[in-house]
């Protein structure tokens, strides 16, 4: 029988196939971080049981760390007794971990392919709902809640029913893919499908925009699946995914006979039928800027601030919604949205903080300074990255531009650590989520692109970056 | 199950209001039931009572995997959350530790319940009684899997 690739995975996990799909399932790997896991070993502990496959397991911290210099100590005392705790439940339980000292330290979600941890065809979870990052490299990844990963830690596996399956086709050429970027496609999909779109599915993106992307790109957008509602986002791999792991710590040493095995077997059969299906069309994708409080409500650059009923098409939730959106976020409908200003710039976080994100904003940077006015950060998403960076004195560009150069954590997306926007502060931020208070009671987000955010800092308010000079 | 309704008239209500980024780093449960449902409103911990009931739209507790947004509400004494839909991960974090029901309803049902109605839900009949309105409404069923996990108590007494 035709199956997809998210079916082929699925398939060769399952330890143990229950009626009606339901399904317990293999994990290959699981990423463990500070925030939803003491509890987990709390339980272990409790039950007086051990970690099943501790060379399975890797972990880092990253959500509450401070992005200030590394030599200080921690001053929030419950997030220095999180990370501590992290470090003393690795240690009993004999889980590698890359702590805030590591070399390898970083944004789970960007360590795990940069380490080579993820791989083709995996099963990987994660107490965090942007696992499904982690499917660029046509790996199943889920986010899951803390009682998984308890059962994840004690078994290796977990219970599951199994998605329906999603086709998300981005056909044609983007008109520039230095301003119309990988966020540009996601925010474009879930402005359309809606945050509930892909609810109990899972999304698998093809078509010649996506395999056209980098595998950088292809994170971004696998990324906010979530975002969409689905619970896993998932890419067929090719020599691009191949190029990018070979050599990396982790991979297994017969990588080059996996790269055969993945070719032959990691791709939806061509017969195979989605549950679902949508498309989009990437030579119609402008640079996108979210006005609102969730990741849909968001327009092109050359829009306007959308008056509520026109918004919501006839729907009266949705009207009600977006009037509640435009009051948190201080906006009036009609204004251009070239025309809102920012106090705060944050590049960062597992959707943008890659190797690649920061060159092209380093594009738009390069021998201007940000206004005045505005306080500018970039996260770098780990170590590594925040290493080649320097070596290539991007650093030294976004430093002379005015900008802060900070140590790498999920830092500004989540609002759990020191840096948070204060109540009224309007940010252009390359994150994932423009929820009420996420980065900061009373905080308000604009989802944008490394670029968007970028060229914001320098003008200090949105442009078009198509109308920029980036050569 | 008997209790009474706050009712959120409204969508997409994530589990970043549910339970705001800073306080995920509290271990206690207690505590972490002070801050529920800060982000959208300050007083509902001054107004929840043991065995009480959310009425939400659609796709609650969308967003982060945070399994403390259900353990918040179930330690502020929610019973139940009766919503049109529900984002998964919130869903199956709800049971997996037997916190909270997360009970899907028609939205005629959502529109006819009003904040501090009494209802009395019984998930054997899939039904549920507005015992201030006198009239009842049916939940959807629990798919198989949520609904053994569920009548288990919890992932951990699961037996397939």
């Amino acid at each position: 029988m035709a199956k997809t690739l998210f079916e082929k995975i699925w398939d060769s996990h399952v330890v143990v196939d229950e009626r009606n799909g339901r399904s317990l399932l293999y994990v290959d790997r699981h990423l463990v971080h500070e925030v939803t896991s003491p509890q987990a070993f709390d339980g272990l502990r409790m039950n007086k049981r051990k970690v099943r496959r501790t060379d399975l397991t890797f972990a880092t911290m990253d959500h509450n760390v401070p992005t200030s210099n590394r030599s200080l100590p921690i001053v929030d005392q419950t997030s220095a007794v999180q990370i501590k705790t992290l470090e003393r439940n690795c240690k009993e339980f004999g889980i590698e971990l890359f702590d805030i000292n590591s070399p390898n330290q970083g944004i789970v979600h960007v360590i795990g392919p940069e380490l080579g941890i993820t791989l083709p065809g995996t099963t990987i979870v994660c107490g965090d709902s942007h696992t499904s990052t982690h499917g660029a490299f046509g790996a199943l990844a889920f986010g899951i809640g803390t009682s998984d990963v308890e059962h994840v830690l004690a078994t290796q596996c977990i219970l599951m029913e199994k998605p329906k399956t999603f086709e998300i086709n981005v056909v044609g050429k983007r008109k520039n893919p230095h301003t119309i970027t990988a966020k540009d496609i996601i925010l474009s999909i879930i402005r359309q499908i809606g945050t509930a779109g892909g609810t109990g599915t899972a999304f698998e993106y093809r078509g010649e925009t996506i395999s056209d992307l980098s595998m950088e790109q292809r994170m971004t957008i696998c990324n906010m699946s979530i975002e969409g509602g689905a619970r896993a986002g998932i890419i067929a791999p090719d020599e691009k995914t191949f190029d990018y792991l070979r050599g990396r710590r982790y991979v297994p040493k017969n990588y080059d006979e996996l790269v055969e095995y993945w070719k032959e077997n990691l791709k939806t059969d061509s017969n195979a039928r989605f549950d679902k299906s949508f498309t989009l069309r990437a030579d119609e994708i402008a640079p996108q800027v979210s006005w609102g409080t969730n990741p849909a409500m968001t327009v092109d650059v050359t829009g306007k601030v959308p008056f509520p009923e026109e918004y919501a098409k006839g729907n009266a939730e949705e009207q009600k919604a977006a009037v509640k959106a435009l009051q948190y976020m201080g906006l009036k409908s009609g204004t251009p949205i070239t025309d809102i200003e920012l106090d705060r710039i944050f590049i960062g976080s597992c959707t943008n903080s890659r190797l690649e994100d920061l060159i092209e904003a380093s594009k738009v940077v390069n021998g201007k300074k940000i206004s005045p006015k505005m306080r500018a950060m970039i996260v770098p998403g780990s170590q590594h990255v925040k290493k080649q960076a320097e070596e290539m004195g991007l650093d030294k560009i976004f430093k002379d531009a005015g900008f802060e150069w900070r140590e790498s954590g999920c830092s500004m997306c989540l609002g759990m650590n020191p840096d948070i926007l204060s109540a009224g502060e309007r940010c252009a931020s390359t994150s994932n989520r423009n929820f009420e208070g996420r980065q900061g009671a009373g905080g308000r987000t604009h989802l944008v692109s490394p670029v968007m955010a970028a060229a914001a800092a320098i003008y200090g308010h949105f442009v078009d970056v198509r109308e920029l000079d980036l050569n | 199950m008997k209790g009474s309704v706050i009712k959120y008239e409204r969508d997409n209500i994530d589990t970043d209001v549910i339970l705001p980024g800073p306080y995920l780093k509290i271990h206690d449960y207690n505590e972490l039931a002070k801050h529920a449902m800060e982000g959208i409103d300050k007083d509902f911990h001054k107004k929840v009572k043991p065995g009480d009931f959310i009425v939400a739209g659609k796709n609650f507790g969308c967003g982060s995997s945070r399994e403390h947004a259900p353990i918040a509400l179930s330690y502020s004494g929610i019973k139940a959350v009766l919503a049109i839909s529900f984002a998964r991960i919130f869903y199956r974090n709800a049971v997996d530790g037997a916190f909270l029901l997360p009970i899907e309803i028609e939205e005629s049902a959502y529109r006819d319940i009003s904040e501090k109605d009494d209802l009395d839900i019984d998930t054997s009949k899939n039904e549920i009684k507005n015992l201030t309105k006198n009239k009842i409404y049916q939940m959807k069923p629990f798919p198989e899997l949520i609904g053994k996990i569920i009548a288990a108590g919890g992932l951990f007494n699961y037996k397939p």
